[in-house]
C-alpha cells in the first residue's frame, strides 16, 4: 500500500523546477519510487510528474553527441537509430535490464538519479563518458557520470535540482557490453568502449557504483589486473571471490565480443 | 474394455476459456455486501513477550472499526492445527517467530487499514530465541512452546512425549537387524545433505472472506482442503460443523502449499468482532512467512554388496519446522517412508525429528518429506554406483523394487514396473556432447510414494431430466485440472457429451465431503467416487423405468446409453421425466470412496517419480542452462493424457527451480529474500531446451479405467538427479542445494585441484 | 487523502472518476471498475500477473498510479474478447493448454498482445526474452512460448 501523496502535473519545465525547488520530488516511470515508498522507505509529501512536461522528451543526435531528455524509456532508447549506430552498449543495457514493463515505463534518467549499485545503465553511461545536465530554480550545470553517481543511492544531485538530459558523446568505434545476471539484477556487468585515445573498461554491479578502468588500447587490458583492483559488495548474488573471479570472465568476454584476440 | 470415447482424450480444459478471459473467479476477486477490509500487524523479533499493545491511536483512525489482538479471543478456542492445535491465530503472551500475527485491523478501506498498522504500539520483552535446530536441540535450548497443547488429532500422526521439547514430531522405523548388515557389508556409503527451506510461491497469495449469518459462518478462501479448514473453525467458534461453511473458488496455485488452515481463522475473526463481512489479502512477504517448506539435514548410510545388492540402508533426519507444527509431523512421517526406497531393503533404520524453532511456521509443498528425503538417499545411491564401479542405472535395476514386493511391511504392495520405467528413462537421455566451453552432465533418480493419502471421498452425480447432469465434488481445482478431468469420467461413464456435464467442487455446505486435495489423489479417488456415484444413477434409473414399465427391475438393463426392457427404451432424461411426472425432478446418485474393499490396504497407489537431465555448465560462471528434461509418468492410465503432461512438466520445472535457484534464507531472525525479486523461481528463459515426456500406461491403477495419480511424482526426485548431473560433470558431489551458479563454481573449482591433486 | 480527477478510457469505454492519488492502477481497475480478470500477485514489478496494456505499452498495473491513466487509454484482459470472440492469442492459449490455475494467465495473455503488435512474427528467443518479466509457477512455460507461437501463425492479435 502506498502512502499518501499529493501529485502535481506541471506542463513546463519551468514549472516542473519551481514545484521541485519548494520541496517536491521529481517522479516519471515510478519504477523505483513507488516501489521504495511502498516498502516504506520514503514518503514524500509531493510527487512532481514530469511525464507532462514537453521539454523533457525525445532523442537528439546534434554536435558529436546524443542528447536524452529525461523522460526517454528504456524502450525508446534501445530502439532508437542514434543510439544504436552511436551508443551501441547504451541501447544493449537499455534493451537487456529488467522486464518488459520495466524497460517500457523506467526512464534512463529515473536509474542515474536512483544510482542503484547494480545499474546497467551507470555501466553504459560512464564507459562512454556521458555527462548529466542538472537544473534548478538558480540556474544550470552539467556534471560527468563519473563525478555524479557518488556511491550507492547516492548522487551529487541537490534535492532542488532536476536531471534535465543525459549527454552522451558519439562514437562509432568498437564496443561490447556483456552482464551477468542469473538472478534479478546483474550479478556483473562489464561495458568496453575503445576511443580514439583509448580504451574505457567500466566493471559495474559487483560493488556499490561502477568502476571506470582506462587503458591505452584494447590489447593493454588486463582482466585479472582489474579483477583484483575492482571494489566488491557481497550479497545474494555471490562472495567476494567468486564476483572477483567473474568480473576477470566478463571482461574477458567483452574483449572477445569486441573481437580482440588473446582475451 | 469396451472402447473408450471421452477418457483417454486431451479434451480442452472446460475452465480455459474463462482463463483466458479474465472471467474467472479467484478468492481474490470475491466481495461480499457491506465488507470490510483487515490488515495484519506482524510481529517484527522472533522470540518475545508481549508486555502491552496499545490500540487506541489506531482506534481513533476513522475508518478503524476494530482492532483485535490475541487477548480478545478468551471467549473462543484460540488455536488452530489439524494435527497440533498449537497455532495461535493472534499470538497470545508472545511472539514465536517474525512475522507472526500480533494484531488485526478492521477498516471500511484497505488503505485506512494499511495506515492504522504504524498506530499500534505493542511493547516486547525480548526472549532468547532458537533459530536453527542445532539451538532448539541444545540442553538448556528456549521453549518454543512451555506447554503441550490438548486437543484431538485429525490426521494419523500419533504426537505423544518427545527426547527434547522443542522437538514437535519424532519417529523411528526399520527392521531387520541393521547393525550386523553393516558389519558384513562390502562397502559402507555415508552421504550427508542440506536441504533448504523453500517457498511453493502459489501466484494467488493466501486470502479469505468470511461473515456470520443468522449465526452460521460462511468463509470464502484459498483452500485446498476445505473440508479440514471447516473443522478448525467449527473448533475456534464453538460451531458444529453444519454451521460451518467453506467455499474454495478458483485457486490461483496451491501445490500443497494451500493445505490446511492458513488466514481462515484471522479473517472470521475479523468477522466475528465486527458483525460484518470482512477481506484479508496477504501480500507475498506475508505469504512466504505463513507457509514454507521444511528445510531438512540428513545422514544416509548404505550397506552394499560386492554386485552391488542393497543390505541395510540407515537414515538419520532432521526438519526445522519453524514456530507452529502445521502439518510438520506428516512431513516427517513421509520423509521417514520416502527416503529409502524404492528400492527392496532388507534392513532398515530411519530417525527422524521435526523440530520448533522460532522461525516461519513449515508445512507441504508439492510432494513433501519426499524431495527432502529423495536428494539424500538417491546422492548416496549414485555415489554407490560409483564406488562400486557399477552404472548408476544398473545399480538400482538391481535393487528397484519389483511388482507385488513390499517397500514395507503392512503397506500396498508396489503396482508399478520400476525397471521398466528407468529403462524408458535412460533410454532417452542425451549424454553429449555439450556445446563449446560447456560440460555436459546427465543425473536421474528415482522415487516412489505413498500417495493417495486416506481415501475418504463422496461424490453426488445428479440427473437432470434433460439428461444432463451435474457432479459434485468436495475436491478443490487448483489448476491440476480436476474439473475437466472429473467431467470426462462422467461424461464416459453416462455416453454424455462433455457440454452435458458441469462439476461444481469445493463447498462444504453444498458438496460432498472429500478429505483432501493432495498428495495426487483426484483422478484416482475422486475419479472413482464419481465413477461409483454414476452406476448408482444408473441404478436408480432402472429401478424409476422398472415402476413407470411396472415391470420387474431386473428386466430393465442400461444398453447403448439408454434404459431398456423388452422392446422398450427411454433415455435418461426421459426416464426422469417418466417417473417424477410433469413437475419435473432429478435422480441423485451417489458414490463413496472409503478404506475398505480394494482401498482397504494403504497407499492407494504408489506414486512413481522418474525423472532425468542433462545440464550444460559453464564451468567458468557455475550457470547451469537445462538441455534436456525427461519424466517419465506412470499414470496406469491417462484420463487426459495432455493434463499428465502438464503434471509432469509443470512438477519437474518446480523440481528445477528448488534444485538450481530457490532458498529461503534467514539471517538472524529475518528472511533476507521474502519477495519475488530476491526468491528466484524459474523463469520462461529458464526453461528445458527439449522435453521429452513418456507416459507409460499399463491400466494397473485402482483408479478409473486403470488410472493413477500424477502431480508429485516428477518433483520428488529432481533435486538428486541435478544433483547428479553436476557431480559427473565436474567430479565432486554437491551436499547441498540449490546449485545456483556460486555453488557450482566452487564445486568446478574444488573439482579442478581435487583432479590437479591426484 | 489527496485525489485527482482522471479521465480515462478503459477497454473502450470512457472512464470520469475522482481518485485517490495513491491508488494503484491494479486497485483502480480490479476495485473501482470490477475488472478483476488482472491479477496481483509479487507487488514489485517482476511477475507480470498484473500486466495491462496503458496507451499499448505493457505495465505493472501493481504499480502504476492510476492517475497516470488520466487522458490515456488503458487496455484490460477484458477487453480482449470483445463480444465474445477469442482473439488469437486466447485462442492458442486455450488450444495449447498453456494454462493450469490460471492466475498468471491475464497477465501472459496481455504481455503476448503487446508483443505480437510490435513484432507479428517473433522467434522463439525473442519470445522468451519478451515475455521473461511474466512468472507462471504451474506450466513450465513451454506451452506458453508454443501458444505465442501457434498465435502469431494465426494472424497475430486481430480477432
Ligand atoms: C523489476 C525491476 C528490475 C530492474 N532491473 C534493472 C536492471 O537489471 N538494470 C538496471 O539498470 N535497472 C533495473 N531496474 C531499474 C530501472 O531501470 C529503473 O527503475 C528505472 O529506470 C527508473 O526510472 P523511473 O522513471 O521509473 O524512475 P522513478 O522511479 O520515477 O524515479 C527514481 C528516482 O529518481 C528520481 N528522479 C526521476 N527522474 C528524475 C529527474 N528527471 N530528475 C531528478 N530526479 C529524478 C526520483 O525522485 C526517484 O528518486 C529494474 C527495476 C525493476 C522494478
Ligand atoms: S503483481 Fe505486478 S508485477 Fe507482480
Ligand atoms: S497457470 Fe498457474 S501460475 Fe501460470
Amino acid at each position: 500500500m502506498l502512502p499518501p501523496f499529493e501529485l502535481r502535473r506541471p506542463v513546463s519545465l519551468a514549472a516542473a523546477v519551481d514545484l521541485v525547488a519548494t520541496g517536491g520530488t521529481p517522479y516519471c516511470g515510478g519504477t523505483e519510487l513507488l516501489a521504495v515508498m511502498r516498502l516504506g522507505l520514503a514518503s514524500p509529501e509531493t510527487l512532481v510528474d514530469l511525464k507532462r512536461v514537453p521539454e523533457l522528451v525525445g532523442i537528439t543526435a546534434a554536435h558529436g553527441e546524443i542528447r536524452l531528455g529525461a523522460r526517454v524509456t528504456h524502450r525508446e532508447a534501445a530502439a532508437s537509430d542514434a543510439v544504436r549506430t552511436h551508443a551501441a552498449i547504451l541501447a544493449a543495457g537499455a534493451g537487456l535490464l529488467g522486464n518488459v514493463r520495466v524497460r517500457a515505463t523506467g526512464t534512463l534518467a529515473g536509474n542515474v538519479c536512483f544510482a542503484e549499485p547494480r545499474s546497467d545503465i551507470l555501466t553504459a553511461l560512464l564507459a562512454l563518458d556521458a555527462s548529466v545536465d542538472l537544473r534548478s530554480a538558480d540556474g544550470a550545470r552539467s556534471v560527468p557520470i563519473e563525478d555524479f553517481v557518488e556511491g550507492a543511492f547516492t548522487t551529487v544531485r541537490a534535492d532542488e535540482e532536476l536531471l534535465e538530459a543525459i549527454r552522451v558523446p558519439a562514437r562509432s568505434g568498437p564496443s561490447a557490453y556483456v552482464r551477468f545476471a542469473p538472478a534479478e539484477h546483474p550479478t556483473v556487468t562489464v561495458a568496453v568502449v575503445a576511443t580514439g585515445d583509448g580504451c574505457r573498461v567500466v566493471v559495474g554491479a559487483v560493488g556499490e557504483r561502477p568502476e571506470l578502468f582506462t587503458f591505452p588500447g584494447t590489447g593493454d587490458v588486463d582482466p585479472t589486473a582489474i579483477a583484483e583492483r575492482v571494489d566488491i559488495t557481497e550479497d545474494l548474488n555471490g562472495h567476494e571471490d567468486y564476483k572477483r573471479h567473474l568480473t576477470a570472465v566478463f571482461v574477458g568476454r567483452a574483449l572477445e565480443q569486441m573481437g580482440v584476440a588473446d582475451a | 474394455m469396451s472402447e473408450l470415447r471421452v477418457v483417454g482424450t486431451s479434451v480442452p480444459r472446460t475452465d480455459a476459456v474463462a482463463k483466458v478471459t479474465g472471467a474467472a473467479v479467484y478468492t481474490v476477486d470475491v466481495t461480499m455486501p457491506d465488507m470490510l477490509h483487515a490488515r495484519v500487524l506482524r510481529s517484527d523479533r522472533a522470540h518475545a513477550r508481549i508486555d502491552d499493545i496499545d490500540t487506541s491511536a489506531a482506534l481513533a483512525l476513522p475508518g478503524v472499526v476494530a482492532v483485535v489482538v490475541g487477548s480478545d479471543l478468551s471467549s473462543l478456542f484460540p488455536r488452530f492445527g489439524h494435527i497440533v492445535p498449537d497455532h495461535a491465530i493472534l499470538a497470545i503472551d508472545k511472539v514465536r517467530y517474525y512475522g507472526e500475527p500480533v494484531a488485526l485491523i478492521v477498516a471500511t478501506d484497505l488503505m485506512v487499514a494499511a495506515d492504522a498498522l504504524s498506530l499500534v504500539d505493542v511493547r516486547y520483552t525480548e526472549l532468547p530465541a532458537v533459530l536453527d535446530t542445532d539451538a532448539a536441540l541444545a540442553d538448556d535450548s528456549a521453549l518454543v512452546h512451555e506447554t503441550g497443547y490438548s486437543g484431538v488429532s485429525a490426521t494419523p500422526v500419533v504426537v505423544s512425549e518427545y527426547s527434547h521439547r522443542n522437538v514437535a514430531h519424532e519417529v523411528e522405523r526399520g527392521w531387520g537387524d541393521p547393525d550386523g548388515a553393516f558389519a558384513e557389508a562390502h562397502l559402507v556409503v555415508e552421504t550427508r545433505t542440506h536441504h533448504p527451506m523453500l517457498y511453493a510461491y502459489a501466484m494467488e497469495p493466501y486470502n479469505a472472506v468470511a461473515r456470520f449469518t443468522d449465526g452460521a459462518l460462511e468463509v470464502v478462501s484459498t483452500a485446498q482442503h476445505p473440508f479440514m479448514v471447516a473443522r478448525d473453525l467449527a473448533r475456534v467458534f464453538s460451531l458444529p460443523l453444519s454451521q460451518v461453511r467453506v467455499t474454495a473458488p478458483y485457486v490461483g496455485g496451491g501445490y500443497g502449499s494451500k493445505s490446511y488452515t492458513k488466514v481462515e481463522p484471522l479473517t472470521a475473526v475479523g468477522a466475528w468482532a465486527t458483525g460484518r463481512a470482512v477481506k484479508l489479502v496477504l501480500d507475498v512477504e506475508e505469504s512466504i512467512y505463513t507457509t514454507r517448506a521444511d528445510s531438512a539435514d540428513v545422514v544416509v548410510r548404505t550397506g552394499f554388496a560386492a554386485d552391488g545388492t542393497i543390505l541395510v540402508r540407515d537414515f538419520e533426519l532432521v526438519l526445522d519446522t519453524g514456530a507452529y507444527a502445521d502439518n510438520s509431523p506428516l512431513v516427517l512421517d513421509k520423509a521417514v517412508n520416502r527416503c529409502f526406497g524404492p528400492y527392496r531393503i532388507p534392513n532398515l533404520r530411519v530417525r527422524g525429528k521435526a523440530v520448533y524453532t522460532n522461525t516461519s511456521p513449515a508445512s507441504s509443498y508439492r510432494g513433501f518429506g519426499a524431495f527432502q528425503g529423495n536428494l539424500a538417499g538417491e546422492t548416496n545411491i549414485d555415489q554407490g554406483a560409483e564406488r562400486l564401479g557399477i552404472d548408476a542405472a544398473e545399480l538400482r535395476r538391481r535393487n528397484l523394487l519389483l511388482r507385488g514386493e513390499r517397500l514395507m511391511p503392512g503397506l500396498r504392495g508396489m503396482d508399478a514396473d520400476l525397471v521398466a520405467d528407468l529403462d524408458l528413462l535412460v533410454d532417452e537421455l542425451d549424454a553429449g556432447p555439450a556445446p563449446a566451453g560447456r560440460l555436459r552432465g546427465v543425473g536421474f533418480g528415482c522415487a516412489a510414494t505413498d500417495a493417495g493419502a486416506v481415501p475418504s471421498s463422496t461424490a453426488l452425480v445428479k440427473m437432470q431430466s434433460d439428461g444432463s447432469i451435474v457432479v459434485l465434488t468436495g475436491s478443490t481445482e487448483l489448476g491440476q485440472g480436476s474439473r475437466t478431468v472429473l467431467a470426462q469420467i462422467a461424461a464416459e461413464e453416462l455416453g454424455l457429451d462433455m457440454a452435458a456435464v458441469r462439476v461444481l467442487q469445493s463447498d462444504t455446505a453444498t458438496t460432498p465431503f472429500e478429505r483432501t486435495t493432495g498428495a495426487s489423489r483426484t483422478t484416482t479417488l475422486t475419479g472413482l467416487a464419481v465413477q461409483r456415484a454414476c452406476a448408482d444413477v444408473l441404478a436408480r434409473l432402472r429401478t424409476a423405468a422398472a415402476e413407470v414399465w411396472e415391470c420387474p427391475v431386473d428386466d430393465v438393463a442400461v444398453r447403448d446409453h439408454s434404459i431398456v426392457a423388452g422392446g422398450r427404451s427411454m433415455s435418461y432424461g426421459e426416464t426422469v421425466r417418466a417417473w417424477f411426472g410433469p413437475g419435473g425432478g432429478e435422480v441423485v446418485g451417489q458414490g463413496v470412496v472409503r478404506r475398505a474393499g480394494v482401498l482397504a490396504e494403504l497407499p492407494p497407489f504408489w506414486e512413481i517419480g522418474m525423472v532425468g537431465v542433462a545440464l550444460d555448465i559453464d564451468p567458468e560462471t557455475g550457470q547451469i542452462d537445462v538441455h534436456q528434461l525427461v519424466t517419465v509418468a506412470d499414470v496406469g492410465r491417462a484420463i487426459n493424457p495432455v493434463l499428465v503432461e502438464g503434471q509432469d512438466l509443470g512438477a519437474a520445472t518446480q523440481g528445477l527451480g528448488g534444485a538450481l535457484t530457490e532458498q529461503l534464507v534467514y539471517d538472524g531472525s529475518q528472511i533476507v529474500n521474502a519477495n519475488m525479486v530476491e526468491y528466484r523461481i524459474p523463469r520462461i528463459t529458464d526453461r528445458p531446451r527439449t522435453f521429452t515426456s513418456i507416459v507409460a500406461e499399463r491400466g494397473d491403477g485402482i483408479g478409473p479405467h486403470g488410472a493413477k495419480g500424477v502431480g508429485e511424482g516428477a518433483r520428488n526426485p529432481l533435486p538428486g538427479a541435478v544433483a547428479a548431473a553436476v557431480a559427473r560433470a565436474l567430479g565432486v558431489w554437491p551436499d547441498s542445494l540449490p546449485l545456483n551458479p556460486e555453488h557450482v563454481w566452487r564445486l568446478a573449482r574444488k573439482g579442478i585441484s581435487q583432479r590437479s591433486g591426484t | 487523502m489527496p485525489e485527482l480527477d482522471v479521465s480515462t478510457t478503459v477497454n473502450g469505454r470512457p472512464v470520469e472518476m475522482r481518485l485517490p492519488t495513491r491508488l494503484t492502477l491494479a486497485d483502480f481497475v480490479r476495485d473501482r471498475l470490477g475488472l478483476t480478470g488482472t491479477k496481483v500477485s509479487c507487488g514489485m514489478q517482476v511477475c507480470g500477473a498484473c500486466t495491462v496494456l496503458v496507451d499499448g505499452d505493457p505495465v505493472s498495473a501493481c504499480s502504476y498510479l492510476a492517475c497516470d491513466v488520466d487522458g490515456r487509454e488503458v487496455l484490460t484482459v477484458e477487453g480482449l474478447a470483445d463480444g465474445g470472440e477469442l482473439t488469437p492469442v486466447q485462442r492458442a492459449f486455450v488450444d495449447c493448454s498453456a494454462l493450469q490455475c490460471g492466475f498468471c494467465t491475464p497477465g501472459f495473455v496481455m504481455a503476448a498482445t503487446a508483443l505480437l503488435r510490435d513484432e507479428p512474427h517473433p522467434t522463439e528467443e525473442q519470445i522468451a526474452h519478451h515475455l521473461d518479466g511474466n512468472l507462471c509457477r504451474c506450466t513450465g512455460y513451454l506451452p506458453i512460448v508454443e501458444a505465442v507461437l501457434k498465435a502469431s501463425r494465426a494472424g497475430g492479435i486481430d480477432e
